[in-house]
């Protein structure tokens, strides 16, 4: 439960000597990927879900879209305590926005299903995404997450390592007496997975340092997305998994498993139980979560 | 405090034993070196009439009983000249012998075939002694000598390569090797990341490692035991010596204050600041220096005390963004008081402080942890006659855990002071254990530890539904930290968890002529403590969490075999040993485990088990000009962590899959086939060469099998754990020394030494990370290399 802050993965062996080599790798087959992070904005009146579907790659290659084999669909309900079945209130169909995209979203027109109006972003709400793919079937469940604002983005002057960095302090506001996670988004798929332990109900300010310098007049979009611990987990993994420190703080790599999973023939699909198959899932995660966007120009 | 009783009994049993024997009487004393009166450990005592014979122990002293009778003894040491002194044995006897130093004469450099013989005879196997002279000759990066380089020579030794902290002795993990500096624990055996070692090796005078058939007197940690001892300082006169390197200088003044009774020593080394700064153009800092201190007092021909301490910090901080320091320090005090002739007594006391801090200004983070432990420990030797010796003893060792103190290093920051909950432990221990000639042939030691570890209360502890604090997802396959349900608060009177274990020992040797030997050995090793870590080598990281309710102590079988063998009237003599062990309940993490200010560690790990077995070779040339050694091991490491038994709830099964599946995998230092060649020539009275060559099988590690995007990311990700290796490691390093001719007629002796590391330039590869390159956008593998081709200077001195 209580993680530790983790902005330790950058520092490298900076007095050691790089170089790229060639490494025969030993490739998997392409498993589904499905990135179906789905920000919520509360000022609207719908919710957007969009969900990209793509297969994965040996490591030298890139990912290439898919297609499902029919719409998603995306559950929504209140899941009674008592009883382990959520009895869906409500639900939503995905359809591909043009052929070959790999790119879902919502289509109202889709009998039973509707829009996702606001007011199911509240606390307590359960979202479950059923998706077919090559016959497989597959599966995630989520709870909608809110989160805070951001107080502030300052540009700050310092570096942590080099000259080519820049540097953005960030100011936002702990809930008190609550467990909370949060995930940055710093745009160029740079993220952040933070938790409150050592700032619970505080008003807190750190610096991200961005590897790169920017023009004068360039905007920053900066993110703050809400995360249960499951989804801090994942992203946590997810930033020290793409980090290429090499570094002393190093943890070993290990398969990032999502929320997103094969139930195809499952038959105990109450208690989910698939350990007689690990090797059956898909890549990538399921998240309705609130988020709160500020931009800052370069001067 | 000693108990007189236990010793008495003891000697009345024994003596009960012996009483059918002929009369007999002890010849005993002290060995130490004529020039500078510092005792000498492990001299052979013989007596070639009887074929028998001892050593002296770690504190100089020897003992044997013998019938009455004229005898010839001979006292041999390497690298010293041989003392023969006829005796008439008709009372009990007290000779100190003084030995002299062989001259740098070539001829006479010839290694006494009575000290081989020991080696051929004693039961003690699976142990390498290294002579410092040798630690010094060997060539190393940046000319700094180094102990656990040179260990890194042996057979059944490796290191995870430049960049890497402590040492793997048999497949075994960092945190499992004992590392007793005087006596006393140290915790962290680096310097800057492993680049150089915590021991100067101008304070050191003997160095043994010990790999299996580890005697009970030694418990605590399963892998090895790395026994070093300081000297004690020169009680006859005022010497200095030093040296001016590459990356540190150091400087040791050693002298009587009262002449033939009482000596001083003081050490100091420290390496230059900014020592990388040349590398790179960042604002960095980085050095570490340390400090020896001893002071020894003869108080009378029974008793004797020791007062030694050592401190050392390491400093290494970019930008002052980011600042790591972290040391050890020891204070101990020992008194050697000898009950008789016979029985010889050690108390030593111990103070060990371990720190570790990490301070990040850019989250306004600081975080301070560390160990102290204080320890006891009362060991007693009794030479009861010639073909027996009994050793025993106790020790308690008491622990206070630090696993940090968080705070805000700013007024502005927001992080809020907390301290984690310390932990409390107490460990103690009684062995006893018996070196006995059962024959001329056979010899057996043979003993006992009994260990008990008290995990004591603390102040917060939290309480898990079903006592499970990692809990298992059967859907994602995935281990993820558990809600306590509850924090108690148990008080530190109270007890967590006791644990207690018998630790039996046996290693008997065979010997089938002079030359000849055949060895064996079972031993049985609890280690209470873990060392925290889940990056590939052991620093910074440096984090100890005791045994308790949810993580077990590991334990350890070990069983091996040896063929010892002396060539050619001991010009070259052969090792050769195979063994197996295995260990219940070694530590892993669960993926995406953080254990840096983790108040509740128990949520990221399982008990698991581990297993390494291989066979070592070691080959050495003793004699003449050309001296030095060739180590081959071929061995295996593997553990695995399975699913723990699964338990119903609510008629749901909790199978689990275990990390990694459950099935056995390399541990980062499982390294196939090790190779170490080591060579010394003596080419005049100026010149010397030195070289070594090291083959390593390529660390495991891994590859990806694939990558995929998420929200912009590009995440590689991995199949099972440890399935590829990094690229062979090898390199050879020489060196020269030079001892300039106008040495000859002055007080001041110098020497220097050119080195140059890594001749060929391998650029081995510390680590292969995967990313993408941010200009092209494209995947790339990245090797990550740390030295190339170094060439070094060091000037040495003394007088």
């Amino acid at each position: 439960m209580r993680r530790s802050l983790l902005f330790f993965g950058i520092i490298s062996l900076i007095w050691s000597c790089e170089d790229v080599i060639d490494v025969e790798t030993q490739p998997e087959a392409p498993r589904l990927v499905v990135d179906a992070v789905i920000r919520v904005d509360t000022t609207q009146q719908f919710i957007e879900a969009r969900v990209t579907v793509t297969e994965s790659s040996d490591f030298f290659s890139e990912n290439q879209p898919t297609q499902l084999d029919e719409n998603a669909t995306i559950f929504f309900g209140e899941p009674d305590p008592n009883s382990l079945v959520v009895e869906p209130l409500g639900c939503a169909s995905l359809a591909e926005t043009a052929p070959g995209t790999g790119i879902y979203e919502i289509d109202p027109d889709v009998f039973p299903c509707g829009r996702l109006p606001m007011e199911l972003a509240r606390p307590g709400m359960v979202f479950r995404l059923l998706m077919r793919h090559k016959g497989r079937t597959y599966y995630a469940i989520t709870p909608y997450v809110s989160t805070v604002p951001i107080d502030d983005l300052q540009l700050g002057d310092q570096t942590l390592f080099d000259e080519d960095e820049t540097e953005v302090q960030v100011t936002f506001t702990d809930v008190e007496n609550q467990e909370d996670f949060y995930v940055f988004d710093f745009g160029f798929g740079e993220f952040l997975a933070v938790e409150d332990q050592f700032f619970d109900g505080q008003q807190f300010e750190f610096s991200y340092f961005y590897d790169q310098t920017f023009e004068s007049g360039q905007e920053l979009e900066i993110s703050i997305l809400g995360a249960d611990q499951p989804f801090f987990n994942y992203m946590d993994l997810l930033v020290e998994q793409t980090l290429d420190d090499g570094g002393v703080f190093e943890t070993p790599v290990a398969t990032v498993r999502g929320n997103v999973f094969d139930i195809t023939g499952l038959d105990n699909v109450d208690i989910f139980d698939n350990v007689e198959r690990p090797n059956d899932f898909a890549l990538g995660y399921f998240a309705v979560v609130q988020e709160y966007k500020e931009t800052i120009v370069i001067e | 405090m000693p108990n007189k009783t236990f010793p008495l009994s003891l000697i009345l049993f024994l003596i009960s034993l012996t009483t059918y024997a002929q009369q007999k009487y002890t010849l005993s004393g002290v060995i130490s070196e004529a020039s500078s009166n510092e005792k000498l450990i492990g001299v052979t005592v013989a007596v070639p009439e009887l074929r028998t014979g001892t050593t002296t122990n770690e504190y100089g002293f020897y003992s044997i009983t013998l019938p009455e009778g004229d005898y010839e003894i001979l006292v041999s040491y390497l690298g010293f000249s041989d003392i023969t002194q006829q005796i008439e044995l008709n009372t009990n006897r007290k000779i100190n012998f003084n030995m002299v130093e062989q001259a740098e004469e070539l001829d006479e450099v010839i290694v006494s075939e009575d000290a081989e013989r020991t080696n051929i005879r004693q039961p003690q196997m699976s142990v390498n002694t290294i002579a410092v002279q040798t630690i010094k000759q060997i060539p190393v990066v940046l000319g700094e000598a180094d102990v656990i380089k040179s260990l890194i020579l042996l057979p059944g030794v490796t290191n995870a390569g430049e960049a890497s902290s402590g040492f793997n002795v048999r497949g075994g993990a960092a945190d499992q090797n004992l590392i007793l500096l005087d006596e006393a624990i140290i915790f962290n055996s680096s310097h800057l990341f492993g680049f150089f070692s915590v021991f100067n090796p101008d304070a050191i005078k003997d160095v043994k490692l010990f790999k299996g058939g580890i005697p009970s007197r030694y418990g605590g940690r399963v892998s090895s035991v790395l026994e070093i001892f300081q000297k004690e300082g020169n009680s006859k006169e005022l010497k200095v010596n030093g040296g001016i390197g590459a990356v540190a200088s150091r400087l040791l003044v050693e002298g009587p204050i009262i002449k033939d009774r009482t000596a001083f020593l003081a050490g100091g080394r420290a390496s230059y600041a900014h020592l990388f700064l040349p590398l790179f153009d960042i604002d960095n800092r980085a050095y570490f220096y340390d400090l020896n201190t001893k002071i020894n007092h003869r108080i009378n021909e029974r008793n004797s005390i020791y007062l030694s301490g050592y401190f050392g910090r390491d400093l290494f901080s970019i930008n002052d963004n980011f600042v790591n320091i972290y040391g050890n320090a020891v204070g101990n005090f020992r008194w050697n008081h000898l009950f008789s002739d016979k029985l010889f007594s050690n108390l030593s006391l111990i103070y060990s402080d371990y720190f570790y801090g990490l301070e990040l200004d850019f989250v306004g983070f600081e975080w301070d942890s560390g160990i102290q432990n204080f320890n006891v420990k009362y060991d007693l030797k009794h030479y009861v006659n010639d073909k027996f010796q009994i050793n025993y003893g106790l020790n308690n060792i008491y622990y206070v855990f630090n696993p940090g103190k968080i705070k805000p290093n700013s007024p502005d920051s927001g992080i809020v002071e907390e301290q984690l909950t310390k932990k409390y432990a107490n460990e103690n221990a009684i062995y006893i254990d018996v070196e006995q000639d059962v024959t001329d042939k056979l010899s057996i030691n043979y003993g006992i530890r009994a260990s008990q570890f008290n995990r004591l209360g603390q102040d917060e502890f939290f309480v898990y539904q079903n006592d499970n604090p990692v809990i298992f997802d059967p859907f994602t396959l995935t281990y993820q930290e558990a809600t306590p349900i509850d924090t108690i608060n148990p008080g530190r009177s109270g007890t967590l968890e006791k644990y207690f274990n018998i630790e039996p020992r046996l290693s008997a040797s065979y010997t089938f002529n002079e030359n000849t030997s055949v060895k064996a050995s079972v031993t049985r090793l609890a280690q209470y403590l873990h060392l925290l870590s889940n990056t590939s080598s052991p620093t910074p990281l440096d984090v100890w969490t005791p045994s308790g309710p949810y993580v077990e102590p590991q334990l350890l079988n070990q069983y091996a075999v040896g063929f010892f063998k002396n060539l050619r009237q001991g010009e070259f003599s052969l090792e050769l040993e195979s063994f197996y062990k295995d260990i219940e309940n070694r530590i892993d993490y669960i993926d995406g485990a953080n254990l840096i200010a983790n108040n509740a560690i128990e949520q990221v790990i399982l008990n698991g088990e581990a297993r390494a077995y291989g066979l070592e070779l070691l080959l050495r040339k003793n004699e003449g000009q050309l001296t030095g050694w060739l180590a081959y091991t071929l061995s295996r490491s593997e553990q695995r962590t399975p699913g723990r038994t699964p338990t119903f709830d609510n008629g749901r099964s909790n199978l689990e899959t275990g990390i990694n599946f459950g099935e056995w995998y390399s541990t980062p230092f499982d390294k196939t086939h090790d190779i170490a060649l080591y060579g010394n020539y003596e080419l005049n009275e100026k010149w010397s060469f030195n070289t070594n060559f090291i083959y390593q099988t390529g660390q495991p590690t891994n590859f990806p099998v694939g990558q995929f995007e998420f929200q912009e990311l590009v995440v590689p990700f991995f199949g099972l754990r440890n399935q590829q290796r990094l690229p062979d490691y090898h390199r050879l390093d020489i060196s020269a020394k030079l001892v300039p001719k106008k040495n000859r007629n002055r007080k001041l002796q110098s020497e220097w030494v050119f080195s140059i590391y890594n001749v060929y330039n391998r650029m081995n590869a510390a680590s292969i990370n995967f990313r993408q390159n941010q200009d092209t956008g494209r995947n790339e593998a990245i090797r990550t290399s740390i030295f190339g081709i170094v060439p070094a200077i060091t000037y040495n001195f003394k007088f």
